[in-house]
């Protein structure tokens, strides 16, 4: 047993030896790790994350790569599961590599981010929307997506800007999500001097709005703000319009599937919602997408472009300061503003992205959705 | 009138709307009680295979071009029927009648395990999503003052009426006229003695299933049309809500049922009328709660007298 033991050990100092070897004899390649689903029930959102970053390091390594470092993409698969994020996050710090793009799922993000942190690793994550992980005050953690709730910010800005209602209702379904973003919308637009008239929770899982409706009706309400998902909503809009309640509604990006248009059908046109912008649609990413097509990936998926765009600011960080320590480059990154292809992009104190990724649509009843212009 | 009255009136249209759903699914709850003294758990489930067969035949029949309202409805409404009633039939011969005669307790699990059955065995064979009813029946009439408050009655809403309205009295002359109903009246009264007249209970067992399951049917199809959306999942707080107005009216009552079923939903549109429509639950089982508690048999239930 101890025999056995001194010589795993032996192996393992020869392996590190020959390793730290290696990483010599490549001093001219940077590794960034990729790290997030690769396998399990989530995979397809990994997959958006990681066509992104590779397609990013492709065009920068094509171009001459990064202070004379060629750059190479090592993947990691924590199949969305906080144990496996873990262990992840310590074998990227084991292989020596300092820079990650990821994690996806807030779940997993949560646990690596503090191992990162702790051992000096920088990490972007391209997808992780949860507020709380940069509530722990990061010095290494990024992201470049925003966070759920600076949703309920723009639509209260857009209500204000746009709308101006007179007897504004704000309805909500009682859960974290809905009820988080209507308590959200209601108080800043209370601040503004927009007092809701009705602000009041259904029952998820409820079929019957006849009851709220008729109060709709009576308190002469112009507006509706929903918080929720798409199956109360559809309900509501669909028997809203037969009972002849005809004011428009808003709602978050969880009403915004291809289902709220089966449930409500007609009532849907002119809804409006706040979404993750669709980067594709950009006219000045017209030929990274053409570049996306011709691997035959889709450039659709919400992660894409945050997971390019995260590559895009941490190379610019190390050219701009000829370093590739995470320190400097994390001092980097909340001093400047960078013109990347989710639009031009600062990091506040927190590591979150100092712009929504979130904009104003137009739904239609045939499922497809219109920016609002403002 | 003024403001506050038409809305109020607008409320209980609401109400006796959902109300006399409540009712048609509540007397198979209370008919099945009435004979065996069990409660049928699984009832909630043959309301929403109901409404599934009625989306299915709607959709089959407009993809074949049937396109008429009243063949569409009539047709989607007997089919509807004629699969819940066999499933009503099955259940009892499944999981009741082998039970039969042991403790009571048991014909309550096996209920809880049919309606997971049920539940889980539509949501494999046609998904867990939502699926929308296409919307046949539109408009309906307005009045009051536009200015003040619009009252308005949808065209389904008055065939939710009408409907169950005809289905009640059909059930009604049905008990009370004819031999078979005469039988189910007896089988209520006391089932070994009816049993030893000859009468052949299990058969009148298996009827208070198929009628019970027949009107759950009816308020499927009137539900998903009226609502618009069906899932696996509806079963349950329908059953619930209808269970509730059973007893609410007195359990084994069929008056009882549809009174019930009347107060729950009329109490519920109020409540949402002028509190927020969040606490239209909890006024609704409070006042369950209230009842029980000063007429423990509920509003028309009689005492279970102890027969020597």
């Amino acid at each position: 047993m101890t025999q056995k033991k001194a010589r795993f050990g032996t192996t393992l100092a020869i392996a590190g030896t020959l390793m730290a070897a290696m990483t010599a004899a490549h001093a001219d390649t940077l590794k960034i790790g990729i790290a997030g689903p690769v396998t399990g029930p989530v995979a397809q959102y990994g997959d958006m994350q990681k066509i992104g970053a590779l397609m990013a390091i492709d065009q920068i390594n094509a171009a001459g790569g990064v202070n004379g470092m060629m750059l190479e993409s090592v993947i990691y698969d924590d199949a969305c599961d906080p144990k496996q994020a873990v262990a992840v996050a310590n074998r990227i710090v084991n292989d020596d590599i300092r820079h990650v793009i990821g994690h996806l799922c807030s779940s997993s993000t949560e646990p690596a981010s503090d191992i990162y942190e702790e051992e000096g690793v920088m990490m972007i994550t391209a997808a992780s929307t949860s507020p709380s992980i940069t509530e722990k005050g990061y010095q290494l953690i990024f992201r470049t997506i925003g966070l759920d709730s600076l949703q309920g910010t723009l639509a209260a800005d857009y209500i204000k800007a746009s709308i101006k209602p007179q007897r504004l209702a704000v309805i909500h379904d009682k859960q974290q999500y809905g009820e988080g973003l209507a308590t959200t919308v209601k108080n800043l637009l209370d601040e503004a001097g927009i007092k809701a008239v009705m602000f009041e929770g259904v029952t998820p899982g409820d079929k019957d709005f006849s009851a709220l409706i008729a109060k709709l009706k009576r308190n002469n309400v112009d507006f509706v703000y929903y918080g929720g998902y798409h199956p109360e909503l559809g309900l509501i809009l669909r028997q809203s319009r037969e009972k002849g309640f005809d004011a428009p509604f808003m709602g978050p990006e969880g009403v915004v599937n291809s289902d709220l248009a089966a449930i409500a059908g007609k009532a849907m046109e002119g809804v409006l919602a706040t979404a993750p912008k669709s980067f594709d649609q950009n006219p000045e990413n017209a030929a990274l997408v053409k570049a996306f097509k011709q691997r035959d990936e889709d450039p659709s998926g919400p992660f894409v472009f945050p997971a390019y765009s995260a590559i895009q600011v941490m190379t610019k960080a190390m050219q701009a300061t000829g370093k590739t320590d995470p320190y400097d480059l994390a001092d980097y990154l909340r001093a400047n503003r960078f013109e990347t292809t989710i639009g031009e992009i600062g990091f506040d104190a927190k590591g979150d992205l100092t712009e929504p990724t979130f904009e104003v649509y137009t739904l239609h009843a045939d499922g497809s959705k219109t920016p609002v212009s403002q | 009138m003024t403001e506050t009255s038409l809305y109020v009136l607008q409320q209980l249209i609401n109400g006796l709307t959902i109300g006399s759903t409540y009712a048609l699914i509540a007397i198979g709850y209370t008919m099945v009680y009435g004979i065996i003294g069990m409660i049928n758990f699984a009832h909630g489930e043959v309301y929403m295979i109901g409404t599934y067969t009625a989306f299915i035949s709607i959709i089959g029949l407009l993809t074949m071009g049937i396109s008429s309202l009243p063949i569409v409805l009539l047709l989607a409404l007997i089919t509807a029927i004629i699969i819940s009633s066999t499933y009503g039939y099955a259940i009892e011969r499944v999981a009741y009648r082998p039970l039969r005669g042991g403790p009571r307790l048991i014909p309550l699990i096996t209920a809880i395990g049919m309606s997971i059955f049920l539940q889980n065995y539509i949501r494999l064979a046609q998904g867990s999503r939502d699926l929308a009813m296409p919307a046949l029946i539109s408009g309906g009439i307005e009045f009051g003052d536009p200015a003040v408050f619009e009252v308005s009655i949808s065209w389904m809403q008055m065939i939710i009426w009408a409907v169950t309205l005809i289905s009640m009295t059909a059930l009604a002359l049905f008990i009370s006229r004819s031999r078979l109903g005469r039988a189910c009246r007896a089988c209520a009264q006391d089932l070994k003695m009816t049993n030893l007249l000859g009468i052949d209970t299990n058969r009148i067992i298996a009827l208070t299933f198929i009628i019970g399951a027949a009107l759950a049917a009816v308020a499927g199809v009137l539900l998903g049309l009226y609502y618009g959306t069906i899932n696996p999942y509806i079963g349950f707080m329908a059953g619930l809500k209808a269970f509730t107005a059973a007893v609410l009216g007195g359990i084994g009552s069929i008056p009882g049922a549809m009174l019930g079923g009347l107060i729950l939903g009329v109490t519920e549109a109020l409540t949402a009328a002028f509190f927020p429509s969040e606490y239209k639950d909890v006024v609704a089982f409070s006042l369950l709660v209230l009842i029980l508690l000063f007429r423990p048999t509920g509003l028309l239930g009689k005492p279970e007298v102890e027969k020597v």
